[in-house]
């Protein structure tokens, strides 16, 4: 056995996530994300490269056309004035994105360094850039826009600087959010230790957490740009010669009864752009939360057909020698993947617990130990589910239950968690979320859900249990959240404990505090545990009979003493000679300076 | 848990409309009888209901609680109302007015000829938009029912202003305190102010009268409502929650003559062109030049123009008068042909064979792309080039008028039913003339025209007109037709010498 | 909570203040010579320079500022220059019909958006993608685009609801609610679309933590811990996302004012800033400040009523 390694609590461990590569990867391997970002591409290039390819002016009007549809020359048409549709769409393409364009540079400009500094240093810098953000905030936008157009001059561009100088708050809210988040985290302190320059450790590290946000909002903002400069033009705030989509939307509008086709162009254009810019954003925050492709739920008559054959396998299991509190058998576990076959975890297991008996189901990470356990709880997480086997509770079968039987089935389980501090929900008082299932699901009255509350505490050793029971989950330490978890899966009054590595997140004398709890209550109450561990130590202190796992299977079963002590499989082997014991290696440390004080 | 919450949704949804049907859509109703209630929808906000604020469009907030001196008639003919009989002397100098009795207002004060002159001279002095028109007059009681208003020089334009703001007649015992009519007014109307239900700058509601001196109207309550934008007035229009309006732009005029249900008028009363105000030549020399001026109007494709701006509706025009003045002569409509080789040639002969540099303010609620786009390229055909410098709606009075920055502006100007009054606007040095060029043929003329009866003067003004034409003051383009619409039940008569009907131009239908 | 409370009406004030000052400032720079524009054309010099005097613009900005704000400090904010109204009158005639708008268009978008959002955090598959797709719409369609198609289809063809016009709700309960609910619409979609993608993203987040999980295995039925818990977690971006919106629609919802000819806060916005009529803009400034200050103090305070672990310490 060798280190303590990283916990997976969700199940399967995630892909490397946030290498710059795999990210664009998996950006551009999603259709919808790559046919947005194809779609914009053009639209920058059409915008960039305007006075080139639009086949006549902006404003080369020939009056006598004017409402004309499509023709030789002018594939989309005339407008109001008789000018050519398609050159006005092409160039209305580099204002309108030019316009957003400037709009967003201003916001990141003046978003994106404050919020830096603010975020990393804090203080009276943060303190004053906050103030002058609800400031901006509170400024009623469309005052400030219009009265500016009266100062500085009735153009496009300067609205669009207005506008970026009122959005901007939200890029400085986004990096200064995000750069305090990280300014705790180790690693920077880490590259502060090691002496890089404050500005280095910014650049390198922290903007690399910022990246991802700040492109994301670029996007939204960018729509949202467009979509203003739009709206701006439909109230007669405008561009007035500089032809834009807006502009063009405005005018297809006041002439609708005339031309009614004129919005088709522009609208799809403006409609295309702000869909594409939406489309890749969550594409970006997507790929960059790695939600690979989803897995494809099999059909219903599929899934109907499998569960009649995981039936007709239970019907053929012998009744004899199941446990009474819990008794698997045959159980495959298998994960849905976005793509190629499902895999197999775990590959037929067999379990029993009887009643007050302690069982340790020991393995390394990886062996489908937690697995089997989520199966029995109920608790498989997403894209994982029980390919075929029978875990009896309680004599009462739960896989393909009905979800309400499964459910009462498995009110004679508590689990208790392995990490006690993200297995409470913050936002409710320990009291609150501890009597829920008592008067929910039990039935009691708030006074006497109450009352076993505070006995359950008391039976944890928790020393002041009123005060636990009115706290919130961030105001107790780790080893009393433990204690309150494990009154909690007392609380549905089970019959089995099922544990899932309860002791690894503690300290050593905390370890051993929750150890006795879970003993006397095998001892007091005849609750029985089935105890997840990679810690043969806990087994040997704690469990009646051990299963030993690997690779999905269980290779050892026995009584504790004997595989501890003469262990069959050559797994079992490896795993008990790998336990630290009192061999010595080398001579004890002596002080250099003694011994020659000493000689 | 989703079948039972859509069901919630839809049941929801269903309440909601079921509710909303029952509270009044409004439908478009074809009854024929029209309940007592008229609801006009407007464009014009009335800056007070004091009458010494009152001008143009924004009459009828007035002439709910107002009356006139003088009431002028759909046709612009003049019929007695607070004022009775009247007469110029023979210099046309002195018009002497015999007023109404038995007239009074709600606290029982009398309207007589003291009432009358103070209400004149306020609205003289006041300063408020119109006060020019009584610039110079002095008010004489002659006795309670008597009133001589002498002028300098004679006006032939009195009469109509009477007839239309300086005529209103306010109470006189709130002139002592400053902006009590602001809010409140105080008139003897066919109509009062409900106070508790206008709320100012949005809707005006007006009931009527007890005790009305006169016919009483239709109505028993007239709402006013303001809007910024024609498409909402079409739609209230097509679900019977607004009575009557006026529409300006084409295709809201389009979009209402798709409903079979409404009645829509010809209103005309606007022209568009171009106001050369720099005919000396200060701003751009080329413009002192007749010739020139001509070229520009032999430059303009009108027709085209009319088609495209408005979709027709309208009448290609070069003369400013309009159809109801007796200056109007319809062959002058016709003066300027399109014809861009001739333009050319005046060029050429005015000195300008390679053409000239032209700017014009251009304010994007008249001048729209079309229009903008068709001046530059007509213009440019004959090597006028013609530059468009943004103006915002805020400073532009000052700049064009004040600061005099431009040779000219393309404007919408109504068209006056009162021949000495275009005159007086457009042409004599004032406001719209504000370089003070002078015609000594068109000086003769007025002369003459100002001393005369207005049955004398036909001849003189149409000489007028066509010398103003002929000389190429203006680049008129044509005059625009509005359309009156009104709803099943209601009947409305188009108003000589404004754009909107006098308030009492509406009826219920026979 | 009452330190907190001091200090943040503390920074308020001063935020109101500095907003008052600029948007002022910013106002008076360009001399709009609102005398000309109310006099008319026809107006001499003299009588012009008399309004300008009567109106105060004669005097240098900051004295005109500081006159502004001893009134509105006194309640007086004045008349309007271009329609003699009370400007608190006027301001108070139209703010329950744009109050109308932002309770209606919030509650609905809170609603539904809520509701979308959860079904598609939790089914997935193909209810998911029509979500995502249905966000995507309300985003990219201009917003006045779908107003118009639904104007001429519910109210014009249909006839089921008036198109143009607003009923107070004191006067007809049934009236006021016929007139808002297009408009509501209107203005929710695009909203709904917003507030569901967030929802959607935070309860596919919380669902996997280990919280959740270790709920199920107390045997709490998987609808009470959806609504209960996950909802409660995730929670604090769609409030936010709300807030925001609230606070734009404060801002008038100018073009859905217009196409309904809704007299309300923002085609008064537009209306009167374009003339330069500052005693209007700097009554509809100062209720916009006051209006963003508690909508953030509200948001502030039901995020950390809802999350413990977010509230200030």
């Amino acid at each position: 056995m060798t280190q303590d390694a990283a916990i997976q609590t969700s199940g399967l461990a995630p892909a490397e996530a946030s290498r710059p590569v795999s990210v664009w990867r998996a950006l551009l391997s999603r259709p919808l994300a790559f046919v947005s970002a194809a779609v914009l591409l053009i639209v920058v290039l059409v915008a960039i490269l305007a006075p080139w390819i639009a086949p006549f002016g902006a404003n080369q009007a020939d009056l006598i056309h004017a409402f004309e549809g499509p023709q030789a020359g002018h594939p989309l048409g005339f407008d109001s004035a008789g000018r050519d549709v398609l050159s006005r769409l092409i160039y209305g393409a580099q204002n309108t994105i030019g316009g957003a364009g400037i709009a967003l540079l201003v916001a990141l400009v003046i978003g994106v360094p404050t919020g830096l500094v603010a975020g990393y240093y804090g203080r009276w810098f943060d303190s004053v850039s906050n103030w002058m953000t609800n400031l901006v905030m509170s400024l009623p936008a469309m005052i400030i826009l219009l009265a500016s157009r009266a100062v500085l001059g009735p153009t496009v561009w300067v609205l669009m600087v207005v506008l970026g100088f009122l959005v901007s708050p939200s890029f400085f809210r986004l990096v200064r959010g995000a750069v305090a988040g990280v300014r705790g985290e180790l690693y920077v302190d880490a590259a502060r230790v090691s002496g890089l320059s404050d500005a280095r450790i910014i650049a390198r590290h922290v903007l690399t957490v910022v990246r991802a946000p700040v492109i994301i909002q670029v996007a939204l903002v960018g729509g949202i740009a467009i979509g203003l400069q739009a709206g701006l033009e439909f109230i007669g705030i405008g561009s007035g010669n500089i032809p834009t989509w807006g502009a063009m939307l405005n005018e297809a509008f006041t002439n609708f009864y005339r031309a009614p086709l004129l919005l088709l162009w522009p609208g799809l254009a403006l409609g295309l752009t702000s869909a594409a810019l939406v489309l890749l954003a969550a594409g970006i925050r997507d790929a960059l939360d790695d939600r690979g492709r989803e897995p494809r739920a099999p059909g219903r008559a599929r899934r109907r057909a499998m569960a009649a054959q995981r039936a007709a396998e239970r019907a053929e299991l012998p009744v004899e020698g199941r446990g009474g509190l819990l008794s698997i058998r045959g159980l495959r576990v298998a994960y849905r993947q976005g793509e190629g076959d499902d895999v197999e975890v775990v590959h037929g297991v067999d379990l029993d617990v009887e009643r007050g008996q302690i069982v340790g189901l020991v393995g390394e990470s990886g062996s489908g130990k937690s697995q089997t356990a989520f199966s029995a709880l109920g608790i498989i997480p997403t894209d994982g589910y029980v390919r075929s086997g029978s875990i009896l509770v309680t004599d009462r079968e739960v896989v393909d239950a009905a979800s309400d039987d499964a459910r009462r089935a498995r009110r004679a389980l508590g689990y208790v968690p392995q990490e006690p501090m993200s297995n409470l929900d913050p936002s409710f008082t320990i009291g609150s979320q501890l009597t829920e299932p008592l008067r929910v699901g039990g039935g009691m009255s708030r006074a006497a859900a109450r009352r076993t509350v505070l006995d359950l505490l008391r039976a944890v050793e928790i020393a002041d249990p009123e005060r636990v029971y009115r706290s919130y989950p961030h105001e107790i330490s780790g080893g009393m959240a433990q204690r309150v978890l494990i009154a909690g899966a007392l609380s549905t009054d089970p019959s089995l404990i099922i544990a899932d590595e309860p002791t690894t997140a503690l300290d050593v004398t905390v370890q051993a505090e929750v150890l006795g709890i879970l003993r006397r209550l095998r001892d007091e109450r005849g609750v029985g545990v089935l105890i997840v561990t990679h810690n043969l130590g806990v087994i040997a202190d704690l469990c009646d009979r051990v299963c030993v796992m690997s690779d999905g299977r269980i290779v050892e079963t026995g009584e504790t003493t004997q595989v501890l002590t003469a262990p069959r499989h050559p797994y079992t082997q490896r795993l008990v000679a790998s336990v630290p014991d009192e061999t010595v290696t080398r001579a004890p440390w002596r002080d250099p300076l003694l011994i020659e004080e000493a000689s | 848990m989703n079948k039972r919450v859509l069901g919630a949704i839809g049941a929801a949804v269903a309440a909601v409309l079921l509710l909303s049907g029952c509270a009044g859509g409004g439908s478009a109703a074809s009854t024929t009888t029209h309940d007592k209630t008229l609801r006009l929808a407007t464009m014009t906000v009335p800056q007070s209901l004091d009458p010494k604020d009152a001008t143009g469009s924004a009459l009828p907030f007035f002439q709910a609680v107002y009356d006139t001196l003088v009431l002028r008639t759909p046709d612009g003919d003049y019929k007695p109302m607070l004022a009775t009989e009247w007469s110029y002397n023979d210099d046309q100098t002195v018009l002497s007015m015999t007023l109404r009795t038995g007239v009074t207002f709600d606290d029982g004060t009398p309207f007589d000829a003291k009432a009358a002159k103070a209400n004149l001279e306020r609205f003289r002095d006041s300063g408020g938009p119109d006060a020019a028109n009584l610039a110079g007059i002095t008010v004489d009681v002659v006795d309670d029912t008597h009133l001589t208003l002498t002028l300098q020089q004679p006006n032939p334009g009195l009469l109509f202003f009477l007839s239309d703001s300086a005529g209103l007649m306010a109470n006189p015992s709130d002139f002592a305190q400053k902006d009590a009519l602001v809010t409140s007014p105080d008139g003897t109307g066919p109509y009062v102010l409900d106070k508790d239900k206008t709320a100012i700058g949005t809707t005006w509601v007006y009931e009527k009268r007890k005790d009305y001196w006169g016919t009483a109207p239709d109505f028993s309550t007239v709402t006013m409502q303001v809007f910024d934008n024609e498409n909402a007035v079409v739609n209230g229009l097509k679900t019977g929650q607004i009575d009557a309006a006026v529409l300006q732009t084409a295709d809201q005029q389009l979009a209402a003559e798709q409903d079979k249900d409404l009645t829509l008028q010809d209103v005309l009363f606007d022209f568009q062109g171009i106001l050369l105000f720099d005919r000396g030549g200060a701003v751009t020399p080329a413009l002192a030049k007749p010739e020139v001026r001509q070229a520009l109007n032999y430059a303009l494709d009108r027709e085209t123009l009319l088609k495209v701006v408005r979709d027709g509706r309208g009448q290609v025009t070069s003369q400013v008068w309009g159809v109801d003045s007796q200056g109007y002569e319809k062959s002058l409509d016709d003066y300027y042909s399109y014809d861009p080789a001739k333009a050319k040639q005046l060029l050429a002969e005015a000195g300008y064979p390679n053409g000239f540099e032209l700017t014009l303010p251009r304010l994007t609620s008249i001048v729209t792309d079309n229009i903008a786009s068709a001046l530059q390229t007509d213009f440019a055909k004959v090597g006028v080039k013609l530059t468009w410098a943004d103006v915002d709606a805020a400073s532009a009075l000052k700049q064009i008028f004040v600061e005099k920055k431009f040779s000219g502006m393309v404007m919408n100007m109504g068209q006056s039913s009162n021949d000495w009054i275009v005159y007086s606007t457009l042409i004599a040095p004032g406001t719209f003339n504000f370089f003070g060029t002078m015609d000594d043929e068109v000086n003769t003329l007025a002369a003459q025209a100002r001393a005369l009866p207005a049955d004398q003067t036909a001849e003189l003004y149409q000489k007028m007109n066509e010398r103003i034409v002929q000389q190429a003051w203006f680049v008129p383009f044509y005059r625009m037709t509005y359309k009156l619409v009104t709803v099943p039940g209601i009947t409305a008569a188009p108003q000589s010498g404004m754009a909107v009907p006098s308030i009492y131009n509406y009826s219920l239908s026979k | 909570m009452l330190g907190f409370l001091i200090r943040r009406l503390a920074s308020s004030i001063a935020l109101l203040l500095v907003t008052a000052l600029l948007t002022f400032v910013l106002l008076s720079i360009p001399n709009q010579d609102v005398g000309r524009q109310l006099l008319g054309m026809q107006a001499t010099q003299q009588a012009i320079d008399a309004k300008n005097a009567e109106l105060g613009l004669d005097r240098p900005i900051l004295v005109q500022f500081f006159d502004w704000l001893t009134h509105a400090l006194q309640g007086d904010f004045g008349r309007s220059w271009f329609s003699s109204e009370n400007v608190a009158t006027a301001i108070g005639n139209r703010l329950p019909v744009t109050l109308s708008l932002m309770i209606g268009v919030t509650l609905v978008t809170a609603v539904f958006g809520y509701l979308l959002g959860v079904w598609a955090g939790t089914r997935r598959g193909r209810v998911d993608t029509f979500v995502q797709v249905f966000s995507v719409a309300g985003y990219a369609l201009p917003g006045f685009l779908v107003t118009i198609v639904i104007v001429i289809v519910f109210a014009v063809k249909l006839g089921w609801f008036p198109a143009i016009g607003y009923t107070p709700i004191t006067t007809s309960f049934t009236g006021w609610l016929s007139t808002i609910t297009l408009p509501v619409i209107s203005l929710s979609l695009a909203a709904v679309a917003g507030v569901a993608q967030q929802v959607r993203s935070s309860v596919i987040e919380v669902s996997r933590s280990d919280y959740i999980r270790t709920l199920t295995t107390r045997g709490l039925p998987r609808r009470r811990i959806l609504f209960r818990h996950v909802l409660r977690n995730a929670s604090a971006p769609a409030l936010t996302v709300l807030g925001l919106q609230f606070v734009g629609l404060l801002g008038g919802a100018v073009i859905v004012e217009q196409i309904f000819g809704l007299p309300g806060i923002g085609s008064m916005t537009i209306k009167y800033t374009s003339q330069g009529d500052i005693p209007i803009i700097m009554g509809l400034v100062m209720l916009t400040a006051i209006g963003v200050v508690i909508i953030n103090l509200l948001v502030d305070l039901a995020i950390g009523a809802l999350l413990p672990k977010a509230r200030v310490s």
